[in-house]
């Protein structure tokens, strides 16, 4: 076995100070070491888009990075976007449109779409697809996904 | 107001949100280990010897356990015929046997998964390998090597219906059109990969948390392979990462809940964990049965089918899963929801080395339908007649006989929804009969641009079918002292991502008279909960619905009378239903049908060949939306998964080894990738034994949509397509075979 190497991330605002394998995936730190189960894995190889966490506030997919590269870095989870007390505009509105069926890829496409809202306030349909189009979902259809996201994105203007 | 008939929010919605509902990979227990598999890298072979000891010998290594530790080797929801683990030394005589790529050989037992994974590689298992025949076709034959020798032929299902006489029919029809039709593997891709815990409970029952469609099936599987009784043996659902059927057989749930027994014999007292890879899952769990249907109707001038002869051939794959079932319905329903008065079906399933097939949303229905349904639209072409006025002169009616010769059970709507659909299409009741509004017209961008519209419709079973034993079990406590203060329902159906739980608590609400939020839920655990049946066949909300309906009654009853709490729990079964007549098919197949049909516009750019699904309108009569939302998803998503199936989803698999077995390579849709609209229309025609009138839907929309797009891909090209995926090379390949004819 590799030798391990000692790593300072800060998630969710927390400063966490690990020794890990160097190769051990970033998907499988947030899980595994850290217990934040909130981020997903479904394929391992950057396809599916359910293990999205923000990386320095950047979308990333966390099965495709190493822990040893967010020494020093800050990585936020699905688990930081709100509580069921204080939910994110995005949480609330894929509740109430059912843009959600068996719910495995939605902390992906909530961090996904958490960042995009940000920079598309008043996204069109067409923007949201596109932005969508790295996050798979086999329940929905997606399109009370895309109706979610105008409707979080709409109140989020209104504030 | 009512609670059901509203699009509440999921009760289980602001968990999945927030990333606090726990699937079967996030539960962690103190001091678990981890478990393996070791598959097979063969597709057929006999193992002569296993040697684990260079295995065990690894530190951190707790245990390996192969054929020899599992104390009765078979299982099988139909037939047992699979082994748990291959190999030589258990009580099971050809269980030394791999038959396919993703048979299990050896379970290793680390402190963690990555010395796990290293310790397979120390198992060193020796082969001896067999012929691999991967063609059904060949598989049949009488001289073929049999991949099971105890079941003395690799056919292990058939079905045949005779009605009247075809000979004699079809020689008095105007018009015959023939077919073969192939349809493909496919993938169910739920995105959550099969995973689990299994633990040794305060009860000292072996435990398994795991992903499943049906606790109490799986229990009893479990049980069956440890020859423990079923009540020493617990299964919990958690959250459930989608399943559409691939859930339905075993996966993980007897390795894991053997690993815990056998630890525990040795004095080892700890929780196991398995998580599978995505390539683990793909290889690891069956697929949507490939099927050869050969077919011919015969139909007079004025467009009335009088005759159709089918031969279906079901690649079953290494072992029989649900294969048998999935056959009894695409033999009922090969035929399509028409009145046919001569009808001969043979249909048989077939042992092979590729994956297992089985379960997968619509249950045989879409591969029957695809070939039904294309042969109908065959028809309207050689009469020069509209589709849908085909359909109209041919579809079943209330009374009418099916193949089986018995009537449907009362409530049929195909007319309806067939009615519904066309004129959301743009098709026009004349004079004449049904036409379609500017049929020819259809403006395209480009000139390689072509446009078609299609249509296609079909009937679905809810419920186990042909006599298998169905029922499904509710209880309900009521608490409180002057007034209920709350309602407690334990229920063992599997909310697999469709909602089902949601719709449990609205209709526990309706049926108590109480706020839904006065509903607590107490859902899929074996230890609390009775058998429910399975959450496939479109049937939790029909089965559920009556179960809690009747639960709520009785309990409500034993409330007046004063009992606190008040208790009760109550079994539905519904009416009885009869298998196949060996040598007819004569029976009555269920008790509960859905109804669907749908159109759609399609674009194919005949230079690339690429086939673009613009707008689908689907029309679903499903009794009663208990949440419409709900039922709106479950639309949109069956569409959306049936034109992956359709034009996109490519499962290919060669001399027994799988060339797809990755989510990079087994492609389904991203939103990019769906139809531009989706239009979903709710009808609600109460089935008179549904709960509320509601049936069964979630199959339904997926089957049409292939002979649909296959049909409007006709009308823009002139091209008829017997076979899909419709990737740019096939279509393109078939507009070549066009031009050159």
């Amino acid at each position: 076995m590799s030798k391990k190497v000692d790593i300072k991330v800060t998630v969710n605002g927390k400063l966490y100070e690990r020794s890990v394998e160097p190769r051990m995936l970033l998907s499988d730190f947030i899980r595994h070491e850290l217990g934040l189960t909130g981020t997903h894995t479904g394929c391992e190889h950057g396809v599916c888009g359910t293990c999205t966490v923000w990386f320095d506030g950047e979308p990333v997919r966390s099965c495709l990075m190493f822990a040893v590269q967010a020494d020093g870095h800050e990585v936020h989870t699905v688990e930081s976007l709100g509580t069921p007390d204080n939910l994110h505009p995005l949480q609330q509105a894929f509740m109430e449109k059912h843009a959600l069926q068996c719910g495995f890829c939605t902390p992906g496409m909530l961090m996904t779409f958490a960042h995009f809202i940000q920079r598309h306030p008043n996204p069109t349909d067409e923007e949201i697809r596109e932005a969508m189009a790295g996050n798979l979902c086999r329940c929905t259809g997606y399109e009370n996904i895309v109706e979610a996201v105008k409707l979080a994105a709409q109140r989020m203007a209104g504030k | 107001m009512s609670a059901i008939g509203h699009s509440t929010v999921r009760v289980d919605a602001s968990d999945k949100v927030t990333g606090r509902a726990l699937y079967p990979g996030d539960i962690n227990l103190p001091n678990q280990a981890y478990m393996k598999i070791l598959f097979s890298d063969r597709p057929h072979a006999i193992i002569r010897e296993i040697d684990t000891t260079q295995a065990e010998k690894l530190p951190g290594v707790l245990a390996v356990f192969t054929a020899r530790d599992v104390p009765n080797n078979e299982y099988g929801l139909g037939i047992p015929d699979q082994p748990v683990l291959c190999g030589p030394g258990s009580n099971k005589l050809y269980a030394d046997r791999v038959r396919f790529i993703g048979d299990q050989v050896a379970l290793i037992i680390a402190e963690t998964e990555e010395i796990a994974h290293k310790a397979c590689k120390l198992v060193n298992v020796v082969y001896e390998d067999l012929p691999i025949i991967t063609d059904v076709l060949e598989a049949k034959k009488g001289d073929a090597f049999l991949l099971h020798p105890d079941r003395g032929s690799n056919v292990f299902g058939s079905y045949r219906i005779r009605k009247g006489d075809v000979e004699k029919a079809f020689a008095k029809c105007d018009v015959i059109v023939e077919g073969t039709y192939t349809t493909p593997a496919q993938e169910h891709a739920y995105l959550q990969p099969e995973a689990g815990l299994s633990y040794i409970d305060e009860e000292g029952r072996v435990t398994v948390v795991v992903a499943g469609q049906w606790a109490h099936k799986d229990q009893e599987q479990i049980a069956h392979a440890l020859n423990l009784p079923n009540e020493q043996i617990r299964v919990i659902y958690p959250a459930i990462g989608g399943a559409f059927g691939g859930r339905e057989d075993m996966s993980v749930q007897i390795v894991l809940a053997l690993a815990a027994w056998r630890l525990s014999q040795r004095g080892i007292n700890r929780p196991v964990k398995i998580i599978w890879s995505r390539e683990e899952s793909i290889i690891g769990h069956h697929k949507r049965h490939p099927y050869i249907i050969r077919t011919r109707w015969g139909a007079t001038q004025q467009g009335k089918v009088i005759a159709a002869e089918v031969e279906i051939i079901a690649d079953g794959g290494a072992y029989a899963y649900t294969s048998p079932k999935v056959l009894g319905n695409a033999t009922l329903m090969c035929t399509g929801p028409y009145v046919i008065e001569n009808v001969k079906v043979d249909a048989c399933t077939v042992y092979t080395n590729n994956l297992p097939n089985g379960a997968f949303r619509g249950f045989g229905g879409p591969q029957a339908a695809f070939a039904a349904e294309t042969q109908m639209n065959k028809l309207a072409d050689a009469l020069g007649l509209d589709p849908v006025e085909i359909r109209w002169r041919n579809l079943l009616d209330e009374g009418d006989l099916l193949s089986v010769q018995s009537p449907l059970p009362k409530g049929v709507s195909i007319r309806q929804v067939v009615e519904d659909c066309a004129l959301a299409a743009g098709w026009k009741k004349t004079a004449n009969g049904w036409r379609r509004e500017n049929a020819q017209n259809a403006a395209t961008r480009a000139k390689y641009l072509k446009r078609g519209v299609g249509f296609a419709c079909a009937f679905k079973n809810v419920g186990f079918s042909f006599g298998a034993p169905e029922q499904c079990t509710a209880t309900i406590e009521l608490h409180g002292d002057a007034t209920i203060e709350k309602a407690i329902l334990y229920h063992a159906g599997a909310d697999v991502g469709q909602g089902a739980h949601t719709a449990f608590r609205q209709m526990a609400a309706h049926a108590l008279g109480l706020p839904v939020e006065k509903i607590e839920l107490r859902m899929s655990d074996t230890a609390t909960s009775q058998n429910s049946g399975s959450a496939s066949a479109s049937r939790l909300t029909f089965m559920a619905g009556n179960s809690i309906k009747g639960a709520a009654e009785e309990a409500l009853k034993k409330w007046h009378n004063e009992e606190r709490p008040a208790i009760a729990t109550f079994q539905y079964r519904p009416p009885a239903t009869t298998p196949y007549n060996a040598e007819t098919g004569e029976s009555t197949p269920n008790f509960a049908y859905g109804y669907v049909a749908e159109a759609t516009e399609v674009e194919v750019d005949i230079e690339t060949g690429v086939v673009r699904i613009d707008k689908v309108w689907c029309s679903n009569d499903v009794g009663k939306a208990i949440n419409p939302i709900e039922v709106e998803g479950q639309i949109e998503g069956a569409v959306i998964q049936a034109a992956g199936y359709t034009v996109l989803e490519n499962f290919i698999q060669k001399n027994g080894q799988v060339l797809t077995p990755s989510l990079s390579t087994y492609l389904i849709p991203t939103v990019l990738d769906i139809p531009r609209e989706v239009e979903t229309r709710i009808l609600e025609y109460p089935d008179p034994i549904g709960p509320w009138g509601a049936r069964g839907m979630a199959e339904m929309p997926f089957m049409p949509l292939a002979p649909a797009v296959i049909a409007a891909v006709h009308e823009a090209t002139g091209v008829w397509f017997n076979r899909f995926p419709l990737t740019p090379e096939t279509v393109l390949f078939g507009l070549e075979e066009q031009q050159t004819a």
